[in-house]
């Protein structure tokens, strides 16, 4: 069993989460139950919205304002990007939401905080993979050529989302906790960052006088390396450099930022 | 062996009013040329201000005082839920808590359910939480419910709940805060139960309590808080004393001294007036502290313009709420008592006193001799009387006669005696 002892400077840790790794676990599954419990769709829903999205996407963006995308069909091109783009907005949304929404379990026992929003990101993870199986279909059915061995890189582009998602997250949730205009302040960022971010258009339709700002977004790197191992049977480019960099630093700010506060959440009430 | 409970001179304050300022608001402020915020006294509240105790393994404690003192916030930074502004926490060992009646459970979430993230969330593996399910159902007779979800649950039954969990999972060290003021007298009973078994096995509890009577019978270490600051770390009889005395005294302050149903006249000087009022005690000193076994003396100095042969003394006992203890007439003892001109002194001793604990005061009128106006009154400032626990409680009555206890040895009943 685990004995903890503490003083008000206490090193920043990561002991007690790995101890608290039972409590992530089974705190995700709970939540995993519990979304899908008392709808209609239940965890179809994880594949309806971008697929549906993405259908809208492609009559827009294919007959109305069209999008020279290349040898690759629409549909595919943005669906590459939506997958891994809704398991960010959904995961940052839950997670800013996840301590105000348990605050009474906050208040009265104690756990490593940060188990509650990284207990959403993994529920997300698990509509990831739902939604992904659609992805494979596509993939199929369009008949796009896939390199085996580039598909090896996959985890490790995954693994930088998940950094980025962190660490954006555990600063969304704590400070959800003193501010409650993080919430819809999240939603206004989101719907920037979504047309920041190429999932409706190509790379190459952003004029390159301001290609270097846009490679400061994060998730540019990140889904163009989805977009070339997956589509293109290639290497990510030297971009996928700026979004680990920056991945790493956000979620270790975010780390840091959380632990610095989270004794602070049960004296907001 | 180190302590397995530490507090070092922890103090712990609050913010009071709203505790963050929005944009708009802060720039308001600022138009307005209030660039300089209230002080902060007006802005903090100590909820604990330079606590320090210590809390050998195996040793457990009360924690009492009045609300507002501290108790619950104590409990909480032990259980790390906040941390302290200033000073440093120990602990050794792992620890479960019931906090203002809730064990962090999930509204959602089944009763079930929640035992297993409770376990999860104290340490245990899913393995030992199974081992350990049916007694913690079990314990909070709660089997028909079990399968529905806490927010459901009446209080009784979350606490049942919440005390079965912490107290099962055999923590080092258990916090009850106020379990005891919800739940039925049979609830009451198993948590009296199940806290001495683990007191028996060496667990540390920390419990708060309003029930002194329990206390006194469950805890023999106390630590009294008063408005956030340690008035007494030790023994728990002189703890719930001084507890008892502060009740009494803040009674006593809040108290306006009455100065007799009838005023003396004012037409005039007064004839009589009465200098002083002393408390003595059986040798002879002036005290403000008797026991209810001693006696007490009471002197009445007085100034008068002119004799009075015959002058009938009043002499009332009041306690602290306001209560007549009790009223001495000269007259209805058909003692004559004489006023001097000048300067002089009456005097009434009680022996034993037989009040109960408590801060009382005492009136003297002296009224003239056919009984029909005032002369002159006054009182005399508290004094205390020790003896008799817990005597802030009304329901201990008053006082406390000389008594003696009688036990009849039971005839054998013959009938049995034949069955047997």
């Amino acid at each position: 069993m685990s004995t903890f002892s503490m003083s008000t400077m206490s090193a920043i840790s990561l002991r007690p989460l790995l101890q608290a790794s039972d409590l992530v676990w089974a705190w995700t599954a709970r939540t995993i139950r519990g979304r899908y419990q008392q709808s209609l769709l239940g965890w179809l829903w994880a594949v309806v919205q971008p697929a549906a999205t993405v259908t809208v996407f492609t009559i827009v963006f294919t007959r109305f304002v069209p999008i020279n995308t290349g040898t690759i069909p629409y549909p595919v091109f943005s669906y590459t990007a939506m997958v891994p783009w809704t398991f960010l907005a959904a995961s940052l949304s839950d997670m800013a939401a996840s301590l105000v929404q348990n605050m009474n379990l906050v208040m009265k026992i104690y756990f490593p905080r940060e188990a509650l929003p990284l207990a959403a990101m993994l529920a997300r993870a698990m509509d990831f993979l739902v939604a992904s199986a659609l992805l494979v279909f596509l993939l199929i059915y369009f008949q796009v050529p896939v390199a085996p061995l580039v598909l090896l890189l996959l985890p490790f582009v995954f693994a930088v989302q998940v950094a980025l998602i962190v660490g954006v997250g555990l600063i969304a949730a704590a400070l959800n906790v003193f501010y409650r205009d993080v919430q819809p302040m999240l939603v206004l960022v989101l719907q920037l960052w979504f047309y920041a971010s190429p999932i409706i258009y190509p790379v190459s339709r952003v004029p390159e006088g301001l290609r270097n700002y846009y490679f400061l977004n994060p998730m540019v790197g990140i889904l163009e390396s989805y977009r070339d191992i997956l589509l293109r049977g290639t290497l990510p480019g030297t971009y996928l450099l700026y979004s680990v960099v920056l991945s790493l630093a956000i979620c270790a700010l975010g780390f840091v930022f959380f632990k610095r506060v989270e004794h602070l959440f049960a004296d907001i009430v | 062996m180190p302590p397995i409970v530490r507090f070092e001179n922890v103090s712990k304050r609050y913010r009071l009013g709203l505790t963050r300022t929005s944009i708009p608001a802060a720039v308001a402020r600022w138009l307005r040329g209030r660039t300089r915020s209230a002080p902060p006294e007006t802005r903090y509240h100590w909820a604990l201000r330079d606590v320090s105790f210590e809390l050998e393994p195996g040793q457990s404690l009360a924690l009492i005082g009045p609300n507002g003192a501290g108790k619950t916030t104590t409990l909480k930074l032990l259980a790390n839920i906040t941390r302290p502004t200033s000073g440093r926490i120990g602990i050794h060992g792992n620890l479960s808590a019931l906090i203002e009646l809730g064990a962090g459970f999930h509204p959602d979430l089944t009763g079930r359910e929640n035992i297993f993230l409770n376990g999860t969330i104290l340490g245990l593996s899913r393995r030992e939480i199974e081992q350990k399910f049916d007694e913690i159902v079990a314990f909070s007779e709660l089997e028909h419910f079990i399968d529905t979800p806490v927010k459901r649950y009446s209080s009784g039954m979350t606490v049942r709940l919440g005390f079965s969990v912490a107290s099962c999972i055999e923590p080092d060290i258990l916090l009850v805060d106020e379990v005891l003021a919800v739940g039925d007298a049979n609830f009451r009973q198993k948590c009296i139960q199940r806290i001495k078994e683990l007191l028996a096995k060496g667990t540390t509890v920390i419990f708060v309590s309003h029930n002194l009577w329990l206390v006194r019978a469950v805890c023999p270490l106390s630590l009294y808080l008063h408005q956030g600051q340690v008035r007494f770390f030790g023994d728990t009889d002189q703890a719930i004393a001084l507890y008892d005395r502060a009740i009494h005294e803040a009674r006593a302050a809040k108290h306006q001294r009455t100065n007799g149903p009838e005023h003396p006249g004012h037409e005039g000087d007064p004839l009589v007036e009465i200098t002083g009022i002393e408390l003595r005690d059986r040798a002879g000193r002036l005290t403000s502290e008797v026991t209810n076994e001693e006696s007490l003396s009471i002197h009445v100095h007085y100034m008068s313009r002119q004799a009075f042969p015959d002058a009938n003394v009043v002499i009332r006992i009041l306690r602290s709420d306001g209560l007549t203890c009790c009223m001495l007439r000269s007259r209805a003892d058909g003692v004559r008592i004489p006023l001097v001109q000048g300067s002089g002194t009456i005097a009434l001793t009680i022996s034993p006193v037989q009040l109960y604990g408590g801060m009382y005061y005492v009136q003297a009128i002296i009224r003239d001799r056919d009984d029909v106006g005032g002369i002159t009154s006054a009182t005399s400032d508290w004094f205390y009387v020790t003896g008799g626990a817990l005597s802030h409680q009304e329901m201990n009555g008053v006082f406390e006669p000389h008594h003696e206890w009688h036990v009849d040895v039971a005839q054998r009943d013959p009938d049995i005696l034949e069955a047997g």
